[in-house]
Order: structure tokens, then sequence, then C-alpha cells
């Protein structure tokens, strides 16, 4: 029962931390055409390995996501880096993984379900 | 699973492809507007500019644009109006190197390219929802 409510919070703080990635995309979309933005992207792989691989039991607010500037892309003439293409590819990758983890959480319910007979 | 590089592979190879063709269509929106510039701001009249396409990697792997090329071909040589203050002394004006016709049909290229990378990137959306559909029942 401890790995499967474990489990359950993993996919919880992940699930949180898509809808923080769509609140960050939003924002550099928005910014789009902003002279000197650069565009921020959130980190949550690290805090999610390092929460499974403890193999304790982990705290939700231990899975928060980082926010930072990877500085990576090619500037445009205003000194912005946001290109519509690549954060609109961020935003489906964003969905499907906010899908499965969905899924996966939906998944585990109907299971806890089944166990209680119903 | 490692969600990031495999499974989003042909997502990442698509928005590659919207990116170059979006930056292509840049080009030519160039051309076009310049097509009747005679100074470019060195006294010459306005090249006209290709987009050349790069494969990312070897193998499996998106495009992108390694470089805008000056096209080198000669400008077009057109009979000025009477008194003209840019004619040479035979009369003549040098135009951009800009072929309409050119530029329309890259036009139409660049814009089919780029619907039809937005439709890979739509089809892999219902791909992997019909995968998740596996996780139901």
């Amino acid at each position: 029962m401890g790995i499967d409510t474990n489990m359950m919070n993993y996919l919880e703080a992940s699930m949180r931390a898509e809808s923080t990635r769509q609140r960050v995309i939003a924002n550099n979309i928005a910014n789009m055409n902003t002279p000197g933005f650069r565009r921020s992207d959130i980190d949550f792989q690290d805090a999610l390995s390092k929460a499974i691989g403890s193999g304790e039991k982990v705290e939700k607010h231990e899975m928060e996501p980082d926010l930072f500037q990877p500085m990576a892309t090619a500037l445009k003439s205003n000194g912005n880096d946001v290109h519509l293409e690549s954060e609109v590819g961020e935003m489906v990758k964003n969905s499907l993984r906010h899908k499965t983890f969905m899924m996966l959480l939906k998944k585990k319910y109907s299971q806890y379900k089944l166990a209680m007979g119903k | 699973m490692n969600i990031d590089g495999s499974m989003f592979g042909s997502l990442d190879i698509a928005i590659s492809g919207l990116k170059a063709y979006g930056k292509q269509m840049e080009a030519i929106s160039s051309n076009v507007a310049n097509s009747r510039t005679t100074d470019a701001g060195d006294g010459q009249p306005y090249r006209r500019i290709e987009a050349i396409f790069k494969a990312q990697k070897g193998g499996i792997g998106g495009v992108e644009i390694s470089e805008l090329m000056e096209d080198m071909s000669d400008f077009e040589m057109i009979l000025a109006t009477p008194g003209d203050p840019r004619a040479n002394a035979d009369g003549y004006i040098a135009m951009p190197n800009v072929n309409m016709a050119v530029e329309t049909a890259s036009l139409m290229q660049a814009s089919r390219a780029y619907q039809a990378n937005a439709a890979i990137l739509k089809r892999y959306q219902t791909m992997v929802k019909t995968s998740l559909e596996l996780l139901q029942a």
C-alpha cells in the first residue's frame, strides 16, 4: 500500500508540474514580442528522480519544479529568444504528458475500486 | 521510458520542420518585399536570399536552416524612364535579381511543407492518444 500511495504522490506532483509548465509556456508566448525577454522553462525531472531514487516516503512539497531560463535558443533581432513553433511543441508535449499521467491515475483508481468490489 | 528523448522524437522533428519552413517563408517575403529595391544599403540593388536547409544530424533527425545565402546571379537591367536619377550612362537601372514567379512557387512549396509538418504533429498526438486508450478498460 505504501508504494502505491507513493506512486500516486508522484503522479499528482507530476501533474502539478505540468500545469506549472503550461503557465510558463503561456507566459513565454505572451512575451513573444517583448524585447530582451528570454524564455523560461521548468525542471521537474531532477526533483522527481531524486524523490523516486530515495525510496522513502516523500512529501509533496519536496517535489517542486524549478523555474529557470535555459538561455539556449537563438536570439532574434530584438534580443528575444521565444520561437512560437517551439513553444507550441512544448505545449503539445506537455498536454500529452498530462494525459498520460491522468490515465495512469485513473487506472490506479479503477484498481482500487476493483479491490473494493465495486 | 524516456519521455522527452525517444517518445517525442518525431514531435521534435516536426517542430524543427515548422521552424525551418517558417524561416524560409521569412526569406521569401523579404525577397518579395524588396523586389523593386534599388538600394540595399550599400548602393547596390537588393540581392535575393535563398534559405539553405541542412539535416540536424545524420540518420533520423530534424532540419534546420544552416544559412541564408545571397543569390549572386546578375541583376536585371531595365530601361529607365527618362530623367530617372538612378539611371546609368546608358540609361539603364539595375534591379534586384528577384523573379516573382520563382518566389511565388517557393512560397507555395514552403507553406505546403509547413502544413505537412503541422499535420505530422497532429497525427502524432492522435497516435499517443491511441496508445493511452490501451490503459482504459
